[in-house]
């Protein structure tokens, strides 16, 4: 399977001032890759780019600002060379029970962890689209399968995402089957975000800069779990067919 | 880059696709300004999709393909479907298998002993030979001489060699007495090329209306392309087409030229004509003959699977052979015979089957489609698919329709003829006979037309009353339009109808040079 180098040209990873986005940013820079970071906070970014022995540019921006993002990855192309890659992993995860999550707060959630995620995908699209080739991993969750309570915005907004993934391919598979979109959820981490005592956004990473350096056109609307493919539930008949054939579904390990 | 509206045109082409593609580069190439008019949207050069049975017409537009269905009335039975039509630049060709075949002396000449349906076309063969040698050329065909050719061959490029099952079937054919050659094939050798038949490619490899025509066009800088506009209506003044109406931006705007070039496929053509009445042309413009829209012809598809002889390996499909045994048996006129370059996969069968029901007014049939195609696609397992491209002759009565009422609805009538039916049973009787010894198998049981290669629509002739525009492409009625696709065709010939659209574009750019001279 071929990978995405350094040669194919840069990465933007969103989010890039904290936990995973952070996590992720570096060790592309290890990998060799020129790495625009975006994220609300500059100080933060910098603070990334401290550890990304000078491959890192920060790009300060809201993701949920539109026209600051279209600005933004049009300017870091322009500057940096083609977009090899986009990792959409900037969300925020606010916690607020219902009486508390007026609707502005919602929209605002929305605006970033779906918004965010399509503005950054379409601008994307006006470089990877004529070229017809690019990589985008939307950093992902199942939030949406329960939602627990006082995450009404991130459920919504996450479960939507990946609908909005489902989306772009049934735009884009048949004219561009090289660009391609996989979700990649990594667990609970030990990040602001997410749990205590969840992994360290240093090993998930790891999984995740590895999807996301794959290009086979097969990963296309394709689900990773940590290190995992969750393949696609299978029907009633799809099993027996499968029971009659002796063959089993595997699932692709990083 | 100016408005279209603001410049005078010394032509205006209107549609992009192989016809027009052709004629307007060898204008701009002469330093003419020309004006390609493109209904479909432009999108973007990577595209790599083919035709998709979506329905949703905004999708199905930005994929260049035509956004609805072909309304049919076939034999009395109404039906629809999305047909193989493209919208862009380029136009249908390039979703084409790119096969380029030059037809027989037979297809355009009367001959003793090989009668004209129609008398023969107003240009005979040896009139038309020299524009089907630069049209060879200009798309790069490759291939080798059909051996049953009495006629000096086209200027052919060496075709890549042949892979192994290929060889084998090749050889075989041979062994059973028939003369296969290589496909005549509109495909430049170059590096990584990716043999993309059936959907459009990055690549500048397939030579097609677009990679051979519009693009070479603009890089004159004489062309410009104006895509995603649609001429609704012709404008005249009884002698002269003095306008082209188009829809922009939710309003009428008028394009203006020295001269009108229709080419926007023998379906749309014809339409855009009968959309152009005024109180001085009542039956539509360039219809004093009442004859646009009719004639309509298709080919008749005989699609088979050829199984290769046992031990022959397995090494893919191929779209590299062509026959000519059958191409006229028994004082009938039937045609050419060429490998499909797909192997007989379950998709193909589904969507074979469901278009098969679809067209017998029987879509309900579709649920048996998907049972039915896996059983066939363990039955052909290796098998090569065929089809043999019967002629079909022409008909007053099948045509084009426009409705005033509903003008964006595409619709045609069509009756299948007892004589073709005839033709048919002896197509299959020929091809079974000389198949024998190999393993085949005939895939349909009703004829089935080929709605990709429509023609015929604005027949070409020298009697004003009987042809919609003279031998040299101008319209009978109307000083300066003239017609360069595929509705100029008298007959639909025996093979596909590509090369003779592009080679009959040569000839009319090549009329138009000298009328302004």
């Amino acid at each position: 399977m071929t990978r995405i180098t350094p040669e194919d040209g840069i990465a933007i990873v969103t989010g890039a001032g904290s936990g995973l986005g952070r996590a992720l940013a570096r060790q592309l820079c290890d990998a060799g890759f020129t790495v625009v970071g975006t994220g609300r906070r500059a100080e933060a970014l910098e603070e990334t780019g401290a550890l990304c022995a000078g491959r890192f540019q920060p790009m300060p921006m809201d993701v949920s600002d539109f026209a600051a993002v279209e600005r933004g990855f049009a300017e870091g192309i322009a500057r940096h060379g083609a977009l090899a890659l986009l990792v959409n992993n900037a969300a925020v995860y606010p916690k607020r029970d219902v009486f508390d999550e007026t609707p502005e707060l919602f929209w605002q959630s929305m605006a970033i962890n779906l918004g965010g995620v399509y503005a950054c995908s379409w601008a994307a699209l006006q470089d990877m689209g004529p070229r017809g080739a690019g990589r985008i991993l939307n950093v992902s969750s199942y939030a949406d399968i329960a939602p627990l309570p006082a995450s009404a915005a991130y459920s919504v907004s996450k479960g939507a995402q990946r609908v909005l993934t489902r989306a772009l391919i049934a735009d884009l598979f048949d004219r561009f089957p090289d660009i391609v979109i996989t979700d990649w959820l990594p667990g609970a981490l030990a990040t602001d975000m997410g749990i205590p005592d969840g992994l360290p956004p240093e090993t998930a990473a790891q999984w995740g800069v590895k999807l996301a350096l794959m290009r086979d056109q097969s990963l296309n609307g394709t689900i990773f779990e940590r290190d995992m493919e969750l393949l696609p539930p299978r029907g009633l008949k799809a099993k027996l067919k499968d029971a009659l054939m002796m063959r089993r579904p595997r699932p692709r390990r990083l | 880059m100016t408005s279209p509206f603001d410049t005078e045109w010394d032509a205006i082409v209107i549609g992009a696709g192989m016809g027009g593609g052709t004629l307007g580069r060898a204008l701009a190439e002469a330093g003419q300004k020309v004006l390609f008019v493109e209904k479909g949207a432009e999108g973007l050069r990577s595209e790599r999709n083919g035709l998709t049975e979506v329905f949703v017409p905004e999708a199905r537009a930005a994929r260049g393909l035509w956004p609805d269905p072909l309304h049919v009335s076939l034999d009395g039975v109404e039906t629809q479907f999305f047909a193989p039509l493209g919208s862009g630049p380029g136009g249908s060709s390039v979703f084409y298998a790119a096969t380029l075949e030059r037809p027989e002396r037979h297809d355009l000449d009367d001959l003793p002993g090989q009668p004209h349906p129609t008398g023969g076309w107003p240009v005979g063969y040896d009139a038309m030979a020299p524009w089907y040698d630069r049209a060879a050329r200009q798309f790069r065909v490759h291939g080798t001489p059909d051996p049953l050719s009495p006629e000096a061959p086209m200027p052919l490029g060496m075709p890549p060699p042949l892979h192994q099952a290929e060889a084998a079937l090749t050889d075989s054919l041979r062994a059973a007495g028939l003369h296969p050659y290589r496909t005549h094939t509109g495909i430049a050798n170059i590096e990584g090329c990716e043999n993309c038949l059936g959907r459009k490619c990055p690549k500048v490899c397939k030579m097609d209306g677009r990679s051979a025509g519009v693009e070479p066009a603009l890089a004159t800088g004489n062309a410009q392309l104006a895509s995603g506009l649609a001429v609704t209506r012709l404008l005249s003044d009884g002698t002269r087409i003095t306008g082209a109406e188009v829809r922009a931006d939710g309003e009428t705007r008028q394009l203006r030229g020295k001269r009108y070039i229709l080419a926007a496929g023998a379906l749309h053509s014809p339409r855009l004509l009968l959309a152009s009445t005024s109180e001085a042309a009542p039956k539509g413009l360039a219809n004093s003959s009442g004859l646009v829209g009719c004639n309509l012809m298709l080919h008749v598809d005989e699609r088979f699977a050829l199984w290769p002889k046992r031990g022959v390996p397995d090494s893919g499909a191929t779209k590299a052979i062509s026959f000519r045994d059958f191409y006229h048996r028994e004082d009938m006129r039937l045609g050419a015979v060429q490998a499909m370059g797909i192997r007989a996969s379950y998709g193909e069968m589904v969507h074979f089957l469901n278009r098969m029901f679809d067209l017998r007014g029987q879509p309900r049939l579709r649920t048996l489609s998907r049972p039915l195609a896996a059983v066939a696609k363990t039955l052909l397992g290796h098998a090569h698919l065929f089809v043999g491209l019967m002629e079909d002759f022409p008909y007053a009565h099948n045509r084009v329709l426009y409705d005033p009422a509903t003008p964006e609805k595409l619709a045609v009538t069509y009756t299948l003829s007892d004589e073709l039916r005839a033709r048919r049973r002896a197509f299959r009787k020929a091809l079974r006979k000389g198949l024998r010894g190999h393993r085949h198998l005939f895939l349909s049981m009703t004829p089935e037309l080929n709605w990709g290669h429509p023609c015929g629509t604005l027949k070409f002739g020298h009697d004003p009353a009987h042809s919609v525009t003279r031998a040299d492409g101008r319209a009978h009625d109307l000083e300066n339009l003239w017609v360069a696709d595929a509705s100029f065709m008298p007959t639909s010939m025996g093979v596909n109808p590509s090369l003779t659209i592009a080679a009959n574009a040569l000839r009319v750019a090549s009329h138009i040079l000298e009328d302004q001279r």
